[in-house]
């Protein structure tokens, strides 16, 4: 296990920026979750550390030592790609010893088989680890990839969307064994996703990339209570929150153009009325979809209220958080 | 009012034709279509193949077609099979069959493994390489017995640089011991190329990513190369080996312009001998029971191979 930091990096594929100018410190242990959307640099972030490609410039250490001129194996990572990345002619069993056999590892075969039976039960691949990777569905591919990784303990995991395949239920079950295993190895896991529901639930750290450039690093909460932005604000709470002309509810500070509110920040029954237009029963709560003075928002009420399509609605906010113009935060 | 498009093509099919399509059900025009190529397949390979076994059975020669013909039973597979010529000539294709794989396979795929790696001028050095394959191999036989040539020939002259030995002491084509390895030469030279191509196709089929996983998982190049190129190359590698196999098992044109069988008949390879019995000597019932023993000996040897190629391709 190690402490990761990336120091000013930045990597372009041509005329396109993959990462810029990115500094971050993932501390030993830390589950560190890289949020963004599709090309904001995620992946390649993740490439650069693993040492599959060379940054343009910047520097990348992992336990204070410079790895720049190391290869990934001398790095001692693994990654779990998000195609799965098996060995289609080897059997799984093969797929899981493939990185312990390794001639830097020598590792005795009583040792190579404990560790695919356990991670095998982890996995519940147990019953598949006779068969040829090819003939696995794609969920049990991704486990088997995961399982790779998991096999070794490396000075850092990198997952790159490795649920993204995964039926919800798998997702979720997987979720909180890879908590658990980042919790009892302490091990430092470096995870990219774009589901904040995997980050909300399983980082200690979150990192929101923007078009290759971090533009915040924090606690999940301070990064959930506290976005410098509307992008990074955007980018976690379920439902998405919800942003609105400044003035509409008024008290707007000055130099704000757009008022945010997670459903959180949302009073009924005062302030401005608006129409219901579809309400969501989901089991726990309830969304309605709403209008306000042509502006939609979502509000969430708990399940068993009376309120049905057509009916007005009274809002107002409470610690609402304000951007300005540029969709940076007003303080 | 607007006719259907159903309608519209009826008007312009012609009617005798419409008419008679009209009484045929599905199955007999799916018969009408495919029974133009059941005929020629059954004129031109499966009567002569028929009629070959038939002949084999006889002492029918093809220069005296009045005469009776006698049906012989097994002696003409049995002169056959205790002929030392035949046996002569079957160890020559052997000998031919062996070292063109061998060398074929060997340099093709050291040569794909190469051109797969991006390099400034890669297009153009694999059309270079390609360009031999093109060639007609009459006309390949031909300039390589220039090339072959004691006096003359660029070939005796090269090897005379590299290894100090005289040029003109000794003849590839007309030396007992060195002909059969001047059309191994050739026939390498020439279809080398095929077997890069297909070997380049199976090795550009592998995903970059699983050599990026493997680095990750810390195997050496030396390692990533038996554990992945090597077995996600071999169903391709041997595609090619049976596409070769197959057709130097009959190799005739370019062997016969090249040597002509000889010196004596060291390089005569079955299908030369094969031609000789039946269109110079005219034992066509003899030339026959040979063609069909040809004919099973490469039929088993691809099934076999086949099945090992399908074994390759389920593991």
């Amino acid at each position: 296990m190690a402490e990761v930091v990336l120091e000013n990096l930045s990597k372009s594929f041509g005329d396109t920026v993959g990462v810029e100018d990115i500094s971050m410190r993932i501390p030993d242990g830390a589950f560190v979750v890289i949020l963004g959307p599709t090309g904001a640099g995620k992946t390649t972030t993740l490439r650069l550390i693993a040492g599959l490609e060379a940054p343009d410039q910047g520097d990348i250490f992992i336990n204070g030592q410079s790895v720049l001129a190391l290869n990934p194996a001398q790095r001692d990572v693994t990654v779990v790609f998000q195609q799965y990345s098996l060995y289609p002619h080897l059997s799984v069993r093969e797929n899981l010893a493939f990185p312990l056999r390794s001639p830097l590892l020598k590792t005795p075969q009583e040792e190579i088989d404990r560790k695919i039976k356990e991670v095998a039960e982890v996995l519940h691949i147990e019953h598949k680890l006779d068969n040829k990777a090819v003939e696995l569905s794609g969920g049990e591919m991704q486990r088997v990839a995961i399982g790779r990784a998991l096999v070794r303990e490396p000075n850092i995991y990198l997952m790159d969307e490795p649920l993204s395949s995964l039926d919800a239920k798998l997702r979720a079950e997987l979720r909180i064994e890879l908590k658990r295993i980042h919790q009892s190895l302490g091990a430092t896991l470096l995870y990219v996703t774009h589901d904040q529901i995997e980050a909300m639930s399983m980082a200690t750290h979150i990192g929101v990339l923007q078009n290759g450039k971090l533009v915040q690093f924090g606690s999940p909460r301070e990064i959930y209570n506290n976005p410098v932005s509307q992008y990074v604000a955007e980018r976690l709470g379920s439902p998405r929150i919800n942003v609105l002309p400044a003035d509409l509810f008024g008290n707007a500070p000055k130099g704000a153009k757009t008022i945010g509110l997670r459903t959180e920040h949302i009073v009924l029954g005062r302030g401005v009325k608006g129409r219901v237009n579809r309400v969501e029963h989901l089991g726990d709560h309830t969304r309605l979809h709403m209008s306000l003075a042509g502006n939609d928002l979502i509000v969430v009420m708990d399940p068993h209220n009376p309120v049905s399509r057509g009916d007005t609605l009274a809002i107002s906010p409470e610690n609402p958080i304000y951007f300005d113009a540029n969709g940076i935060r007003v303080l | 009012m607007s006719s259907s498009p159903m309608e519209c093509a009826a008007k312009v099919t012609p009617r005798p034709l419409a008419n008679s399509i009209r009484g045929l059900s599905d199955r007999g025009i799916a018969w009408l279509f495919v029974a133009p190529t059941i005929f020629l397949l059954l004129a031109i390979n499966i009567f002569p193949l028929i009629w070959t076994i038939y002949l084999s059975f006889t002492n029918f020669r093809a220069n005296r077609i009045g005469r009776e013909v006698k049906f012989i039973g097994l002696r003409n597979y049995e002169r056959i099979l205790s002929d030392p010529d035949i046996w002569q000539t079957m160890q020559a294709t052997a000998h031919f069959l062996l070292w063109t794989l061998f060398f074929q396979v060997l340099i093709g795929f050291t040569l794909a493994w190469l051109i797969n790696r991006k390099f400034k001028g890669n297009d153009m050095w694999t059309t270079i390489i390609v360009l031999p394959m093109m060639l007609s191999p009459a006309v390949v036989g031909n300039f390589w017995k220039f090339l072959y040539h004691p006096q003359t020939g660029l070939f005796n002259y090269v090897v005379q640089f590299f290894t100090g030995v005289d040029s003109s002491s000794f003849s590839m084509i007309g030396d007992v011991s060195l002909a059969p390895w001047a059309i191994v030469i050739v026939d390498t030279w020439m279809w080398t190329p095929f077997v890069m191509l297909i070997c380049l196709a199976g090795l550009r089929s592998i995903p970059d990513y699983l050599y990026e996983a493997a680095s990750v998982d810390r195997a050496s190049k030396w390692r990533q190369f038996w554990t992945i190129t090597i077995p996600m190359v071999l169903p391709f590698l041997m595609l090619a080996v049976l596409f070769r196999g197959i057709e130097n098992f009959k190799m005739f044109d370019l062997v016969v312009q090249l040597t002509g069988g000889g010196p004596g008949s060291i390089t005569e390879l079955t299908s030369i001998n094969l031609k000789r019995e039946a269109f110079e000597k005219w034992r066509t019932g003899y030339a026959s029971a040979y063609a069909v023993i040809l004919f099973v000996t490469v039929f088993g040897l691809a099934s076999i191979y086949v099945k090992a190629l399908n074994k390759v391709k389920e593991r």
